[in-house]
């Protein structure tokens, strides 16, 4: 069903860009398609006849004074034709190429009915800083920005070679939002590249504001919980993809790149894995795997052992639990529901704040309302700290989005186990997994290389292998070149 | 489809509070901790048919209460006759999932106690590592009983049989072992007795069951010897007076005690004769007497002094199991292993184990002798 939009759409697509017979840009033509827009900046030199177009808050006023204006007004009209010819502008004959030029930042010029256009680009955006939402201890801390032309440039810097490929897209039928798909030659799959790229082209939508909103458009399971893109701020991050033989796009305005074919491990490996030994990258990555299953089930299980299985409690701490819940006036689900959701309004609540109020908002909520839940006889304690851990747990999970997916899962297990016990939260994870393995990404199973079953994978996902090890670039990108440090040429 | 799912998602919020009936939430409930089974005497001024005192201890869960227990007692016909009548006097649903020990009246154990094991395999919510426990005595007084230094008699009994049975001085016997003995030719169960002692609680030996029915105890001086001959472990002490009262005293004190034991059927064929091999290697901690353990020479006397003397002991023992016709060591087994099922089912064991011939060999060795030099 999906591939037959996905056809249709690129169907249609070929008809728009067929019927469309482009106009002659006249100053005039021009003027029209701009009418209202106050800041655009209008300068005529009357004794050479030459306009000049500009938004000048999108162009580096220097540039444009120097290059353009200074020499246009010491011009005669004999000098015009030679300053044509070594001045930065190039001669454009479409209209349309021409307002999309004028928007990016350039600067254009009208002379002799002809239209010319110089690249003057130069808006202000934030420098490059640390990332805010993937931080690693060691390990570089540039993060991508909002500019797509700096992203490539952190992306460029880092892979000097002439096989690193940019395909430009365009995605939005009013914000005209650039994406670049980047890969590298002889190392990425072609196929898929083209796969990526003609679903980017068939995207139809009026405005494209991050990238995370593109990759819910693109994805094969959009009914799914779980985020079927990687999506990091991180360049390096985005390199490393790059080098295993998958493919980044970034997208013009937004921070972030997502990268393809993507599983569910993915989301699981931080860069810190491998800038730390590998026997700590190990270790990391099984603490992160232990990470998810407690954030999963274990206020689940305090749900489905106090409501049905009292005889799975060890006599040590059965009286505990049940002094802790002697109190409690109600039964356990609705005891862990009003909790886990008092959790999530804090960690909302501090999102959504400044830093400064947000730590305030930690300490007020987790201290105060969680002992004196426990002091008023709402919870019992052993709940709390079933809660707390497995919030904190999920918080040990790198991708921001992955945690999140999983922390909604978490109701849907807690009210199975409040309904049938043990036997419910097995329902509810068998459910999960069978999801799970349902879904793809660019027709990669999103569980390879567990289910399609490929050991050899392993090294780079379950464990961190030492690199001597991994000599082999992960299946599941299908890799024209398999072996790492083996380029075809 | 998505409307489909979402209404799915609804209907579950909305029943997840409906489904109160199989529910056991934690605080409601009433966990039977231990449960105590008497025969009534006449004189109680019970019925004719009814037979059975039933008496549970189930912890508290309330932390401002008393008494950190609840102790009710009925009587009825059957255990679960019994069972309604309790449940009848507590405001908590009574349930049998964390029940971790079973006291079984003196009286009762000898009148045979598998109806009332019967009922306990039955139940999918009890688990096979029940204690299985006898008492010298009624068992629900022992029950019952407060001790001031040990607020819950029911878990102090079971902390004390767990200790106990760690260093193999009672045989740990739960409700798996005893019906594996049960059922199994050739072996009968054992179980530890206790016995009320004043101000604490005392472990009085091993009762010993032919089938079902207790019939003779083992004391507690004696234990060890058993386990020595019921079978290897590795981890036991034993004290050992070895003088015999008429010269200087001589006291020895075998601790780190590992044995291995091993049967040897001598003639498979009626008279049967086996031999009992056991090994057993310690250390000496403590030693009152002329010798000196420190000494090659002296130590392998000792060495054989002690080895006599538990032979002597397991030798009276196992005489004393053949009196009684109970065949708790388990040679049966070993004569079962040597003849074909039809023989053995044509044979009366219980007869032909009292008439056969039984040798003990205790070999003692001294692994080291403490610290002192």
């Amino acid at each position: 069903m999906i591939k037959k939009l996905l056809l249709r759409k690129e169907q249609q697509h070929e008809l728009q860009q067929g019927d469309s017979a482009p106009s002659p840009p006249t100053l005039a033509h021009v003027l029209q398609e701009f009418e209202q827009c106050s800041d655009l900046k209008h300068r005529f030199f009357p004794d050479i006849h030459i306009d000049v177009l500009y938004f000048d808050h999108m162009v580096s006023g220097e540039d444009v004074g120097r290059e353009i204006l200074q020499p246009l007004r010491s011009l005669s009209v004999q000098e015009v034709s030679a300053y044509m010819r070594r001045s930065p502008f190039k001669r454009i004959d479409e209209a349309k190429r021409l307002i999309k030029g004028i928007l990016d930042g350039q600067t254009a010029l009208f002379w002799k009915d002809q239209a010319y256009l110089a690249d003057t680009n130069g808006p202000q955006f934030r420098s490059v800083q640390q990332s805010e939402t993937e931080t690693v201890i060691t390990g570089p801390h540039d993060s991508f920005i909002e500019n797509i032309q700096t992203n490539l440039s952190l992306i460029r810097s880092r892979i000097k070679s002439s096989h690193l490929k940019v395909i430009p897209c365009e995605v939005g039928e009013i914000t005209k939002t650039t994406v670049y798909i980047l890969f590298i030659q002889d190392i990425a799959n072609r196929e898929l590249v083209h796969k990526l790229v003609r679903r980017i082209e068939s995207v139809e939508m009026d405005g494209l504001t991050d990238t995370n909103m593109l990759i819910q458009y693109i994805d094969e399971h959009p009914n799914s919980v779980f985020p079927q893109f990687l999506t990091t701020e991180r360049p390096d991050a985005a390199v490393s993809r790059l080098l295993s033989g998958r493919i980044v796009g970034i997208v013009d305005g937004s921070p972030s790149a997502f990268s393809a074919p993507t599983n569910f491990f993915e989301f699981f490996s931080s860069p810190d894995d491998y800038y730390q030994r590998w026997m700590l990258g190990t270790a990391l990555r099984f603490l992160r795997f232990l990470a998810f299953i407690i954030t999963v089930t274990f206020t689940a299980f305090y749900v489905s052992v106090t409501t049905y299985h009292y005889e799975m409690i060890p006599a040590a701490l059965l009286t505990n639990l049940a002094e802790s819940r002697y109190r409690v006036p109600f039964p356990p689900i609705y005891e862990a529901l009003l909790m886990e959701i008092t959790i999530e309004l804090l960690r909302e609540a501090g999102a959504r704040l400044p830093t400064k109020i947000g730590q305030t908002i930690g300490i007020v909520g987790g201290i105060v309302i969680g002992q004196a839940a426990v002091q008023a006889g709402l919870t019992s304690n052993v709940l709390i700290i079933a809660v707390a851990s497995s919030a904190i747990a999920s918080f040990v999970i790198p991708s921001y989005v992955m945690s999140a997916s999983i922390r909604l899962i978490r109701f849907g297990l807690i009210v199975l186990a409040g309904m049938w016990g043990n036997m419910g939260l097995m329902f509810g994870v068998a459910y999960i997994v069978i999801h799970l393995s349902g879904l793809s990404n660019l027709g990669v199973s999103y569980l390879s290389p567990l289910a399609p079953m490929n050991v050899s994978d392993w090294k780079d996902v379950f464990i961190r292998a030492p690199y001597w090890l991994m000599r082999k670039r992960s299946t599941s990108v299908k890799s024209p070149n398999p072996t790492r440090n083996r380029m075809k040429q | 489809m998505l409307r489909k799912r979402i209404s799915w998602l609804l209907g579950i919020i909305v029943l997840a509070g409906c489904s109160t009936s199989d529910q056991r939430i934690l605080e409601e409930l009433g966990f039977t901790h231990t449960t105590s089974y008497d025969l009534i005497s006449q004189e109680e001024g019970a019925s004719e048919d009814e037979k059975l005192k039933i008496t549970i201890s189930i912890p508290k869960a309330d932390p401002d209460a008393e008494d950190k227990r609840e102790v009710l007692t009925a009587t009825g016909r059957t255990s679960k006759e019994a069972r309604i009548q309790l449940s009848k006097m507590t405001n908590r649903t009574l349930v049998s999932g964390q029940l971790r020990n079973i006291l079984y009246g003196s009286e009762l154990a000898r009148a045979g106690i598998w109806e009332h094991i019967d009922t306990l395999i039955r139940d999918p919510s009890i688990g096979q590592r029940v204690k299985i426990t006898l008492v010298d005595g009624s068992a629900h007084d022992l029950l019952a009983k407060e001790y001031p230094d040990h607020p819950i008699t029911g878990v102090y009994i079971a902390q004390m049989l767990d200790k106990e049975a760690k260093y193999q001085t009672v045989p740990d016997t739960n409700l798996y072992h005893f019906v594996r003995d049960y059922f199994d030719d050739g072996i009968d169960p054992v179980a530890p007795v206790m016995k009320d002692h004043g101000d604490h609680v005392d472990i009085s030996g091993i009762g010993l069951f032919q089938d079902d029915r207790y019939v003779t105890k083992i004391a507690t001086q004696q234990t060890m010897i058993f386990a020595l001959l019921r079978g290897g472990f590795k981890q036991g002490e034993i004290s050992i007076q070895l003088d015999d009262g008429s010269e200087g005293r001589e006291f020895v004190f075998f601790s780190s005690l590992s044995s291995k034991r091993k049967v040897k059927v001598l003639n498979p064929k009626p008279p049967f004769s086996v031999e009992i091999h056991v090994t057993a290697r310690a250390s000496v901690l403590e030693y009152i007497g002329d010798l000196k353990p420190s000494e090659v020479p002296d130590q392998e006397k000792l060495e054989r002094k002690i080895s006599d003397y538990l032979q002597q002991e397991a030798q009276k023992m196992v005489e004393m199991m053949q009196k009684h016709q109970v065949d708790s060591l388990g040679i049966g087994k070993d004569i079962r292993n040597h003849m074909s099922f039809k023989e053995w089912s044509e044979l009366d064991w219980r007869e032909a184990y009292a008439q056969m011939e039984i040798r003990c060999n205790v070999q003692a060795e001294i692994k080291d002798y403490g610290k002192f030099q």
